[in-house]
């Protein structure tokens, strides 16, 4: 079941088109990730599904619901960790959770949720003496005291230490388990790789990929690239096996560019024919990062340049 | 939920040395100071008043145009910039209900200012009160009104916390100057007095300071009107432009 759908969602704001005709169905249960450059919309994408932006145009449903109309029957049900927000400093982490909790009808318990995050031991501390890391996982806390279906997530890692972040990723997959939908942005397409089931590619506003990570790997058509070493010279040889792009050898060191998986099967069978020895055989699959590079920017070519 | 609010927001309040040092010490402080110039022995002059007799209403404007003009501007700005009052608006709690919460706040740290002061006064100056008590209520609470609807609009036009910070200071120190709140107007040159007819709290100072002295609302027909005029204007002004994001 989808509990959020979004269809033609535009958005502008004065002459600029922050967003243009974005559509895509978030599943319940599932992570979504929405990715992009900085200033390509994923943000105003986001506030606009929450209710704090209004739309120039399209449809959003959330849980039934349009965010603008319902706001307020909506917020029990979504938790929302803004970007930019940054808590009083002189509160202390407790006490921003007591405001929290009074502000919902069945909250959960701000006392577990802060020992679940590792923050039991800060809740007398206050916000300012908190790390990176420690505030956004208060971020996911208060986020979480409504015990929302539904939590909108928007570059919750950025800026954390490698550590943090895979602190963080290990709670995300947490929140999934329970069954609440997660929708996120970032900027780390390895943390996308890792936790979304589903990805939308924003640039400018528009959607340019969407799907699985795989698929959307798939519609940036990136090579393989397969590497191994010989001691001969085996370039005349292979050429003409068929989906190869590219291919070079230096030394005992041969690249090969191909657009299929077969070419490897193809390759070893061909060299074991002509009883050419080989070693260190390797296939490098285009990971999100590149294909993320090559449809932001058509003009980077991936992994071959 | 509004009360859990308030009772946070008077918590972070109580962080603040900038906001209880000019609320609560710096009128102390003044008094304390032009007390020691000038004592408090009635003048005939004066017609039998004490120098502190006189400017302590004066004093009591000091305190609400450091909670008015500074304290809830700044949080209401801070709030915005640190993008808080977009967070809260993605809970059930009304916007309002923040920027009201801070008006409570800020008029419960004037209360506190002002008995402060009056304690300190009485008990070192042994002052004398010669108006009507509900009068003096009345005219204390059109002066707060107005000075809190100017501080919201300075919350509510300025773009980020640097420029309410600004706008605050370029309004709040002349008028603590030059309104008669902290230095008697009457020692002034005539190009200060002047200007300080272009300064709200002016009214302010010189409403409270007559119906304190024993004098009558009615006989301040301007002041009320420039007061009441101000807290429209300004009210119809942060209404319209006021910015949550």
């Amino acid at each position: 079941m989808d509990v959020i759908q979004v269809s033609g969602l535009s958005k502008s704001y004065g002459a600029l088109q922050a967003v243009k005709n974005v559509s895509f169905n978030v599943a319940e249960g599932s992570v979504f990730g929405l990715l992009g450059p900085n200033g390509a919309g994923k943000t105003t994408t986001m506030e606009c599904m929450i209710g704090l932006k209004n739309r120039s145009a399209g449809n959003i449903t959330v849980l039934g619901l349009d965010p603008e109309k319902h706001r307020h029957q909506l917020f029990s049900d979504v938790g929302v960790q803004l970007q930019e927000t940054v808590y009083q400093s002189a509160a202390k982490v407790f006490e921003l959770c007591q405001l929290f909790t009074s502000m919902y009808e069945e909250p959960l318990d701000y006392k577990s949720l802060l020992e679940r995050f590792d923050l039991g031991s800060k809740a007398k501390s206050s916000i300012g003496s908190l790390s990176g890391g420690q505030r956004q996982k208060l971020a996911i806390v208060l986020a979480l005291i409504a015990n929302p279906r539904i939590l909108f997530l928007d570059e919750l890692t950025t800026g954390l230490d490698p550590g943090a972040r895979r602190e963080i990723w290990i709670y995300i997959e947490q929140l999934q388990r329970e069954g609440r939908t997660v929708i996120m942005t970032t900027h780390y397409m390895e943390e996308a790789s890792l936790l979304c089931d589903e990805i939308c590619l924003i640039n400018r506003g528009e959607i340019v990929a969407q799907g699985t990570v795989d698929e959307v790997i798939a519609q940036a058509q990136i090579d393989l690239v397969i590497t191994f070493e010989t001691d001969s010279e085996v370039t005349p040889l292979l050429q003409n096996l068929p989906h190869i792009r590219h291919m070079e050898q230096h030394d005992s060191f041969v690249t090969i560019y191909t657009c299929s998986e077969e070419t490897l099967t193809n390759l070893i069978l061909k060299l074991s024919a002509a009883a050419i020895s080989y070693r260190k055989i390797k296939i490098t699959y285009p990971e999100l990062e590149e294909a993320f590079l090559k449809l932001v920017n058509p003009a980077t070519k991936g992994a071959v340049s | 939920m509004f009360r859990t609010l308030t009772i946070f927001e008077f918590k972070l309040h109580l962080r603040n040395f900038f906001t209880l040092f000019f609320a609560l010490g710096f009128p102390v402080m003044m008094l304390l100071l032009f007390g020691a110039m000038y004592g408090n022995e009635p003048s005939s002059l004066t017609g039998d008043k004490g120098t502190v007799d006189l400017m302590l209403p004066a004093y009591t404007c000091m305190i609400v145009a450091v909670t008015g003009l500074m304290s809830l501007p700044l949080a209401i700005a801070n709030y915005r910039e640190q993008k808080i009052l977009k967070r809260f608006m993605a809970t059930p709690i009304q916007p309002l209900q923040i920027l009201v919460s801070q008006v409570v706040v800020n008029s419960v740290t004037t209360a506190a200012g002002i008995a402060f002061l009056l304690i300190v006064a009485q008990l070192v100056y042994r002052v004398q009160f010669f108006g009507n008590v509900l009068t003096t209520l009345m005219a204390f609470l059109l002066v707060v009104i107005s000075i809190f609807s100017l501080g919201l609009v300075i919350a509510g036009v300025t773009p980020n916390a640097r420029a309410a910070t600004s706008l605050a200071f370029i309004i709040y120190f002349p008028m603590l100057f030059l309104s008669g709140a902290s230095i008697p107007l009457y020692i002034m040159p005539k190009g200060m007095v002047v200007v300080s007819n272009f300064l709200p709290l002016t009214y302010g100072v010189r409403l409270l300071s007559g119906v304190w002295l024993g004098g009558h609302l009615l006989d301040y027909g301007l002041e009320l009107a420039v007061l009441v005029g101000i807290t429209l204007l300004c009210v119809g002004l942060s209404t319209r432009f006021f910015k949550w994001e």
